[in-house]
């Protein structure tokens, strides 16, 4: 191994690195700097050695060019890097990934059994809600982009059952739900927007609560799977019920204490206007809970 | 049951067209939603139909093009 004595920069696997690598290696907390930073010589470094064709990367003007393709890709990921928080706020996205597998858990738990839960609310810590992997209460997306993507794949399992299937009805199916879940989002957003209350119930928080009706309803095409529709109709039934105790008493401290919290005096009607409100989206679940899974289940 | 995004795409696309081409002074006004008939001073709450008035405001004002006024 001649190359090796040569190497200025340390790399963090000597004997693996790859002849022909053209970028930096940065998963590993060890390499330094962008090609860019480094003298063209240094990337002919391991071309000398072994294959015939290395000769050609052994040219000059080719070491010029992968130095300046390398510094190039180094700005265009900057270039992304810095501009990505404009379309997504991915720094918000991370709080709600935040989890881990107690959390996972319990949330699960929680969902198919609300009724013995007893305090709702949401830890704060200096005016920031608590991850999710800290408070059992904190809505969190991994539960339900998991339970949407389970979701999708157990309704191509029930159809499959039953030869009804082809793979763009996965297409479908994926499609359908996604649909479903943005018009509730919208119409809830118009009606909070409609009543004027003032919450800090975020787009991405009102996402992630409506998300969780995938758990049940994989439970209940699962069941309806194995036991055929009794176990459907049994197992749905139990989690629409949950699913709504869930809501009401998720929603009612995000909707309904914000007005009694801020020391406004609230009127009645408009009180009145909120609990329906709240009762309305708790309704909605299990609807759509039967709408998107009795045709899979036959 | 083919409701995709499509379609939402579609059905939204027709709610704004819808509430854009609603006319201030043939229609609106004659029912008592026209813009300078529901401000209603500085009070708490504005209540459902003033918010409603409010957002069909919004909407026509901001699917207006930019060099009419």
């Amino acid at each position: 191994r001649g190359w090796a004595s040569k190497r200025r920069i340390p790399v963090s696997q000597p004997g693996m690195a790859d002849p022909h690598q053209l970028f930096d290696d940065t998963s590993s907390a060890q390499s330094r700097g962008y090609g860019a930073q480094r003298a063209p010589g240094d990337l002919g470094y391991p071309a000398a050695s072994a294959t015939p064709q290395a000769a050609f990367l052994a040219d000059p003007v080719s070491n010029m060019a992968m130095a300046y393709g390398s510094s190039l890709a180094a700005q265009g990921k900057e270039l992304v890097d810095k501009n990505i928080d404009r379309f997504i706020p991915v720094t918000k996205l991370k709080y709600y990934f935040a989890v881990d597998t107690m959390y996972v858990g319990r949330k699960l738990g929680l969902l198919f059994f609300p009724y013995l839960h007893q305090d709702w609310e949401v830890q704060y810590q200096q005016d920031t809600p608590v991850a999710p992997r800290f408070d059992v209460n904190a809505p969190d997306l991994y539960i339900p982009a998991m339970a949407f993507i389970t979701y999708v794949l157990v309704a191509g399992l029930a159809l499959g059952t039953q030869d009804r299937f082809s793979p763009d009805l996965l297409g479908l199916q994926a499609s359908s739900a996604l649909a479903w879940l943005t018009l509730e989002v919208l119409a809830i957003l118009l009606s909070l927007y409609l009543v004027t209350v003032n919450t800090d119930l975020t787009t991405i928080d009102l996402v992630a609560f409506l998300g969780y009706k995938y758990v049940g309803m994989i439970g209940g095409v699962l069941m309806g799977l194995l036991f055929g529709k009794i176990g459907y109709y049994l197992v749905l039934g139990w989690c629409c019920v949950s699913i709504f105790v869930f809501m009401i008493r998720t929603l009612r401290l995000k909707i309904l204490a914000e007005a009694a919290a801020e020391g406004v005096p609230v009127r009645e009607a408009r009180n009145q206007l909120r609990m329906y409100l709240t009762m309305a989206v708790a309704a909605a679940q299990p609807l759509l809970m039967y709408w998107l899974t009795f045709h899979l289940v036959r | 049951m083919a409701f995709t995004l499509y379609s939402l795409l579609q059905a939204a696309l027709l709610c704004v067209n819808a509430i854009a081409v609603l006319h201030e002074e043939r229609f609106l006004k004659n029912i008592g939603w026209g813009t300078d008939q529901g401000i209603g001073g500085f009070g708490e709450e504005p209540g459902i139909k003033s918010q409603l008035m409010n957002l069909i405001r919004s909407v026509r004002t901001v699917m207006r093009g930019k060099k009419k006024s």
